[in-house]
């Protein structure tokens, strides 16, 4: 009798364990679903950042010389020093790769390869290639087409474990994902955006604002067929449309800074190792 | 630096890189709105280009006469004039190509095609190295300074 009396209150307590447990994922399930839509904070945008940068970085190493990495670190630093995200971990690095190419990761980590810098022939070309990237930190255009992807691929629950746990398998899927989209590229219209504010970016921080124009017009007189293009050409509008969009929209602003410095020596002189 | 003595010296040999105007224009004498015209450039004229000085670039149209036209008007390599350049292919398999038999091995060769970046294995240590060369905001600043860079207020275009 007493032994049964056990096992009944044992059944009870388990069930009553069970009912807590699917209640507790329920209110779980809600509050991801929340999650999934709202946007991902601060905190969880660097270190999505970081873990792409090391990806990224698993494809190309940086350039072996400390002087040309400070250097772009300086240039780049006082760029985002004139934005409204000011104070992110902002970081710069020039990739060991032949292919022209930038890439901006959330977070305030930005890359540039040593086949784009060593198609530069000043400092404000390089100022307006990195203010493109930040503009693209600022607006959040990967970490938006990120999350709408998750949104789509992982559901709610596994985007929160995306986000709390970076050992967990939806966060491999979320940075597969987020680095696929390197090869992908934006949409269109993001990218002519950052093209407007990286020349304004660019004009605070006191160069020619012309710089960027002149590193698209150096990529328009590229073969397309070319390479060391393809994956740039592929994941961004033809630099012709790109110019002609600048052309249409900034060239009030453009033509106000363009007698801003160049810095022609000192960017000879420090990215030498790129050349 | 024999490249920039060139364009002092023979500013003329320099306007070198076909191009076309994609709309019609006014070679100006100066590079600036108020200069003298020289000559009006039809839409998809042809012409040399050369340096850039601000927002103009100094061109040779096809019946000789020289000035400059707004550089956002001008695109690279006109009609027939596409260029042959392959520099990342090339570049690639002269650091893969070993030995004298000229085999050419790809393993080992990095870089940053779309398959390349989709295979990619994170690297942390490099990331650590990275952040080491960071810059803070002040010693950006000191550097922004010496090369006489300053700040300047400028308005993001409207939406």
């Amino acid at each position: 009798m007493r032994f049964l009396l056990l096992l009944l209150s044992l059944a009870v307590t388990s069930a009553h364990g069970q009912f807590k447990l699917d209640f507790g994922r329920i209110v779980d399930t809600v509050k991801n679903v929340g999650k999934a839509t709202k946007d991902i904070d601060e905190p969880e945008e660097i270190a999505i950042g970081r873990d792409l940068a090391a990806r990224l970085l698993g494809a190309a190493p940086l350039v072996n010389d400390a002087r040309l990495q400070r250097y772009v670190n300086n240039v780049g630093r006082w760029l985002a020093s004139q934005t409204e995200r000011p104070d992110l971990p902002w970081q710069f690095g020039v990739m060991d790769a032949p292919q022209l190419n930038a890439f901006a990761v959330p977070g305030g980590t930005i890359f540039v390869t040593r086949g784009l810098v060593a198609k530069m022939r000043n400092e404000a070309e390089l100022a307006g290639v990195l203010a493109h990237e930040i503009a693209h930190v600022l607006k959040k255009h990967h970490l938006k087409a990120i999350q709408k992807g998750a949104q789509t691929s992982l559901a709610g629950e596994a985007l929160s474990s995306a986000l709390s746990n970076t050992n967990s398998e939806a966060r491999a899927k979320l940075i597969s994902f987020g680095a696929e989209m390197y090869s992908r590229g934006l949409d269109k219209s993001d990218e002519l955006e950052a093209d407007r504010l990286g020349v304004v970016i660019a004009a605070r921080g006191g160069y020619d604002a012309y710089g960027l124009p002149a590193v698209l017009q150096t990529l328009q007189a590229m073969n397309a067929q070319d390479s060391a293009v393809a994956l740039m050409f592929k994941t961004h509008p033809a630099p012709g449309e790109r110019l002609d969009s600048l052309g249409d929209r900034m060239q009030p602003t453009l033509d106000a800074y363009s007698g801003q410095p160049q810095l022609p020596e000192r960017f000879t002189a420090e990215a030498k190792a790129a050349k | 630096m024999r490249t920039a003595l060139l364009l002092v010296v023979l500013p003329i040999v320099c306007l070198a890189e076909p191009a076309v105007v994609i709309r019609a224009t006014d070679l100006k004498q100066e590079p600036a709105t108020d200069a003298p015209t020289v000559a009006a450039l039809a839409e998809n004229a042809a012409v040399d280009a050369g340096e850039r000085k601000g927002g103009w670039t100094r061109v040779k149209a096809q019946d000789g006469a020289q000035g400059w036209v707004k550089m956002l008007l001008l695109r690279y390599g006109g009609p027939g004039t596409a260029k042959q350049g392959e520099t990342g292919l090339s570049q690639m398999f002269n650091v893969a190509r070993t030995g004298t038999s000229g085999t050419t091995v790809t393993t080992g060769v990095r870089g940053l095609d779309a398959e390349q970046i989709t295979n990619a294995q994170p690297n942390a240590a490099e990331l650590s190295r990275m952040e080491s060369f960071a810059a803070t905001k002040e010693a950006s600043s000191g550097f922004a300074k010496r090369a006489k860079l300053q700040a300047k207020n400028v308005e993001y275009p409207a939406p």
